[in-house]
């Protein structure tokens, strides 16, 4: 593998090489790359942004390269892209927990014309992609989780949306016995993602810090995870699994959860927006039988969704920096992420886009995600950067022991603090 | 020694510089795409380099591997109950309790963690790593490596047998059998990750629920028990074709007038397996061996696509310390090892099996 690695390294720098210099005689027109996503009609809508903006900029062309799907997969692209100081990408599409990771390689959006436009966006992902004042992308689309519920049953069963977890797994448990009875020996209380990877980090940071147990590691860089909020959070999930929740749930990620809620067997779910639009589709068992809210409450007495979205940001390697931020900032402009949000129901970062009766009309659920985003929760990515990923990995280990029954979770967190305070030296404290 | 035996003609000592010129462009490719990655692994082991990072790095000596490798036992002493005076022992389970690993462990100059316990004489101990992920990848790897090429050797062999036999259809079943080595590792595990789903969705759960075993609810690749039995099984499914395959070979080079005298001469089936098959195939199936235990010794694909995060081998652990972590100069220093580790191996291997190297 690592032979293989360099191998192709230098023939990409021997081919990129080449490249520029082919390219510093043919070139008349500035090009712009941009790396995105291509999840569904990701790819489609950024395409269309790009001839937008070339129509209205003859002089530039803008390239726009697919990227993987998984997550991890892009991350380990850019980084090959950053070690190797390539100028052949200008503008990347980054996720919420990478900003911290990839700032020293991204631009400062705040020097390049964004600093009017960020008040427009939710608070919370600008301070997100905010890495010691600097700006260093600039919200695209988010994401938070959400509670699905099946409108259908609630009623046959005379229960409301649950507003609290008390609540919650109370009604999940009286659908799944009723279900139960009348004969679907597959149904199921409440589904969520329990496998061992960044879904449960989010997942779990919504569980501790709607009961007042804090972020993991707050925003100023105090290690908080190990308190009696938190402990009394987790073993409620933990008490789920094989009760209202298949005892494969620690197995589960969103597709899992997805395709069980929508064949009809699960009454309650926790997940992303995406499953909205799938769900209504028209050959989905559970079309017009589901909605949205805001996930239940604990202690606190308010509920959190993570917040989850990508961001537009411009390499520091890039051959034209101000064109390229020019760009990411047009292709996040609220006319922009309108279309997207009415064409692929792209959740805004925009606040006012949330009032806009065109959106609203494409995709009603926007109304409650307006409140849920508002009080989104964000990873401890930037704070913890470049060591997000370890803090996450320990996190969710530390979490899914507790799911599987391999420790419990009193210990399990008091580990999980002093792994946390080896890794990244913070103090340890209260919420 | 060779040098001095030929001095004398030199005819061959003419061959001899022509033969090493012939070879000069080869030993420059290997030098380029082997030996310097090598080297280069093998500096930025001694450093704390990140992976992506303008940030210079610094010169750290053996202090990677010795994060790595730092390993402890020590004595859990028992918990005593105050009332009593005696063991404390668990409400529920009636075991003895033991203090917590956590407050046994040495913290400086390098922080232990846990990587398991266990009972000698009567007395509870825990083995305790400063990178315990990367002891219990090494173990996994091992424990996968022997029971997978131990199976695949077994049924690789039984297929062999089977298919050397003449009988119709012989070439369609030799062709079928082919087919889960065709498929590429990755969409061979994100299938079998499918079949493996911890729910009814997955079909060997419904199989299992049918023949009354399980509830239908195994989470098979995130229970910690299921992991290995799960991956290793994936593997013989896949590889045992590539074993058979090998040793059908080694079988079709066997003359068949040696049968035939063992017949002539009363011996039983069994007997010529034993006196004649297995005698003769030992140089093929020693090749086999050491290909499949080199092969699955570096496994990265199964454990990758199957279990990420919750469980590492030594290859997807180096992986995740360099992607997921950046850890450019620790992940560096696993490559080393699994490096020196493989080469022990194929040492000894070759050495205890005798293969003729030259």
């Amino acid at each position: 593998m690592r032979l293989s690695r360099y191998f192709v390294m230098a023939c990409a720098l021997i081919v990129a090489l080449f490249l520029v210099g082919g390219l510093a005689v043919a070139q008349e027109k500035v090009v712009i790359t941009v790396a995105a996503g291509a999840v569904g009609q990701e790819l489609e809508l950024t395409r269309e942004a790009a001839q937008r903006y070339m129509e209205a900029n003859p002089n530039v062309e803008v390239r726009v390269i697919d990227t993987p799907d998984l997550a991890t997969d892009r991350y380990g692209l850019y980084l090959q892209f950053f070690e190797a100081r390539s100028s052949d990408i200008d503008v990347y599409q980054i996720d919420v927990i990478w900003p911290g990771d990839l700032a020293e390689h991204l631009i400062d959006l705040y020097e390049l014309g964004a600093r009017e436009v960020a008040d427009e966006h939710f608070p919370a992902i600008i301070e997100n992609n905010t890495v010691e004042e600097q700006l260093v992308g600039i919200p695209w689309f988010t994401d938070a989780g959400l509670l699905y519920y099946r409108v259908d049953l609630l009623e046959k069963y005379g229960l409301e949306v649950p507003k609290t977890w008390a609540e919650l797994e109370e009604a999940a448990r009286v659908i799944q016995e009723g279900e139960r009875a009348e004969g679907n020996e597959d149904f199921w209380g409440f589904v969520w993602q329990g496998n061992a990877y960044e879904g449960l980090t989010c997942n779990a940071l919504e569980w501790i810090y709607s009961n007042g147990g804090g972020t993991v590691i707050s925003p100023d860089g105090v290690i908080t995870i190990n308190n009696p909020n938190a402990v009394e959070a987790i073993e409620m999930a933990a008490r789920w699994v094989g009760t209202i929740s298949p005892s494969g749930v620690t197995g589960f990620a969103e597709e899992d959860a997805r395709s069980l809620f929508q064949s009809g067997n699960a009454a309650f779910m926790r997940n992303w927006p995406y499953a909205y639009a799938l769900g209504q589709a028209e050959e989905s068992v559970i079309a017009g039988k589901f909605d949205v809210a805001p996930l239940p409450a604990g202690r606190s007495g308010h509920g959190a969704a993570t917040l989850g979205g990508w961001q537009l940001a411009v390499s520091k390697y890039s051959n034209n920096p101000e064109i390229a931020a020019d760009v990411a900032l047009f292709m996040a402009s609220s006319e922009e992420q309108k279309i997207r949000a009415v064409k692929g129901s792209f959740t805004p970062t925009i606040m006012t886009l949330y009032e806009d009766p065109e959106v609203l009309e494409a995709a009603p659920f926007f109304g409650t995600l307006y409140d849920v985003l508002i009080n989104a929760v964000a990873r401890p990515s930037t704070i913890t950067a470049p060591n997000y990923n370890e803090v996450s990995t320990l996190f969710f280990r530390a979490v899914h022991s507790v799911l599987t029954g391999a420790k419990d979770a009193t210990s399990a967190l008091e580990e999980l603090e002093l792994e946390l305070q080896a890794l990244t030296g913070f103090e340890i404290g209260e919420p | 020694m060779m040098f001095k035996k030929n001095t004398g003609s030199k005819l061959l000592q003419r061959e001899q510089r022509l033969a090493y010129l012939l070879l000069l462009p080869t030993f420059l490719v290997l030098i380029v795409v082997a030996l310097y990655p090598l080297g280069l692994v093998f500096v930025t082991s001694f450093t704390d380099r990140t992976f992506a990072s303008p940030r210079e790095p610094n010169y750290v000596g053996f202090n990677n591997y010795a994060q790595l490798l730092s390993m402890t036992i020590r004595e859990l002493p028992p918990l005593i109950d105050e009332e009593t005076g005696l063991q404390a022992v668990d409400q529920k389970t009636g075991e003895p309790l033991y203090e917590r690993p956590l407050r046994v462990l040495p913290r400086e100059p390098r922080r232990y963690r846990e990587v398991s316990q266990f009972s000698f004489f009567g007395k509870r101990y825990v083995l305790g790593a400063s990178d315990p992920d990367f002891i219990k990848a090494v173990w996994d790897t091992l424990v996968f490596t022997v029971i997978s090429v131990l199976l695949e050797t077994i049924l690789g062999l039984g297929i062999a047998l089977v298919v050397n036999s003449p009988f119709k259809g012989r070439g369609v079943m030799r062709a079928a059998m082919l087919v889960p080595w065709a498929v590429i590792t990755v969409v061979s595990a994100r299938m079998w990750q499918w079949m493996l789903a911890p729910t009814r969705v997955g079909v060997i759960n419904v199989i299992l629920q049918g023949l009354g075993l399980g509830d239908g609810n195994i989470a098979f690749l995130s229970q910690p028990e299921w992991q290995l039995p799960a991956l290793i099984m994936v593997d013989v499914w896949k590889t045992t074709p590539f074993m058979a395959l090998l040793l059908l070979a080694g079988l079709q080079l066997i003359p068949n007038e040696l049968y035939e005298a063992a017949r002539v001469d009363g011996a039983g089936s069994f007997r010529q397996f034993i006196s004649i098959t297995m005698p003769l195939l030992r140089p093929t199936m020693a090749v086999a061996l050491v290909f499949r235990t080199l092969d699955a010794l570096r496994v990265f694909d199964l454990f990758q696509v199957m279990l990420a995060q919750s469980r590492y081998s030594m290859a997807s652990y180096n992986y995740y310390q360099l992607i997921g972590n950046r850890a450019m100069g620790q992940a560096s220093a696993i490559g080393v090892i699994i490096f020196i580790f493989i080469f022990i191996f194929a040492v000894a291997y070759i050495r205890l099996l005798g293969v003729k190297t030259d």
